[in-house]
């Protein structure tokens, strides 16, 4: 069972890829990787990652796709033509893909797994553990993380004010 | 080597890594081949996205949280650099169109 959902994720999540990246319009490319996501989503389910998947639709599917839809409707459905400053651009690219995923193959298959201790899949992954991770050990990083989102707020603001004075 | 057992049947952890390098690479192709900078900050997403799936599956493997924690962090910070990003992009929007990253090859303001 935990196969076929398995696969029939990963497919959702290549086609959605594949969609993302071949798409002229781009309102077509944010919705294939809420395909994408949703996909994802399934398989943390999998990996019994219970609130990084609720994180997952809620900030990805949710919050920041929807932030690329209001680009895409204030600016207009820009399309995107087929036409390469760059001269063997698609080929250029298709070697370098290729070679990236050689690289990254060669790497996993160097893995060596260790023999997880035995986990308690009743708590792994749930609200209650994560919480637990998150505000006793690294309750500093989690800290820095609101700082963070507090500079990305404000600068969002600032660079998207209206300059009246300087033009 | 790498089992997972999983409700009764049987999932291995090489697979979650194998999908992972194929949407990270197939983000890395979306960078290097589109041209429109907003399809860009898209494959960007998608890089990360798969590299949230690699955290997640070795936290089960090892049985560790903090993967899971990573991977919550890294959500926040694609979320505000998606934020950032965008506002750069609604910036340069304002005053020209722009359907070609090429033409954004100068940084002056």
């Amino acid at each position: 069972m935990a196969v076929a959902v398995f696969f029939v994720a990963a497919l959702m999540a290549v086609a959605g890829a594949i969609g993302v990246i071949s798409f002229r319009e781009p309102i077509r490319s944010v919705l294939s990787l809420v395909v994408v996501m949703i996909a994802l989503g399934i398989l943390f389910l999998l990996l019994s990652a219970q609130f990084v998947f609720v994180a997952q639709i809620i900030v990805y599917a949710g919050a920041v796709m929807v932030l690329f839809l209001f680009v895409i409707a204030l600016f207009g459905p820009a399309r995107e033509f087929a036409r390469a400053n760059l001269r063997f651009q698609s080929w250029l690219s298709a070697v370098f893909a290729l070679g990236l995923l050689i690289l990254i193959w060669v790497m996993l298959s160097g893995v060596q797994y260790r023999q997880p201790e035995k986990t308690d899949l009743t708590l792994f992954g749930t609200v209650q553990s994560i919480a637990l991770g998150l505000f006793t050990t690294y309750l500093y990083p989690f800290e820095l993380t609101s700082l963070l989102l507090l500079v990305a707020a404000i600068g969002a603001i600032y660079l998207s004010r209206k300059k009246v004075d300087d033009r | 080597m790498s089992d997972m057992t999983l409700g009764g049947s049987h999932l291995d952890a090489s697979w979650f890594l194998i999908l992972s390098a194929i949407l990270f690479t197939l983000g890395a192709v979306g960078v290097l081949v589109r041209r429109n900078p907003l399809v860009i900050l898209i494959c960007i997403e998608l890089m990360l996205n798969a590299v949230n799936l690699t955290l997640v599956t070795f936290s089960r493997q090892l049985g560790n949280l903090e993967g899971q924690l990573f991977t919550l962090m890294s959500i926040t910070v694609a979320a505000a650099e998606a934020v950032v990003g965008l506002a750069i992009l609604v910036d340069i929007f304002h005053t020209r169109d722009v359907e070609d990253i090429d033409e954004l090859s100068e940084m002056k303001g």
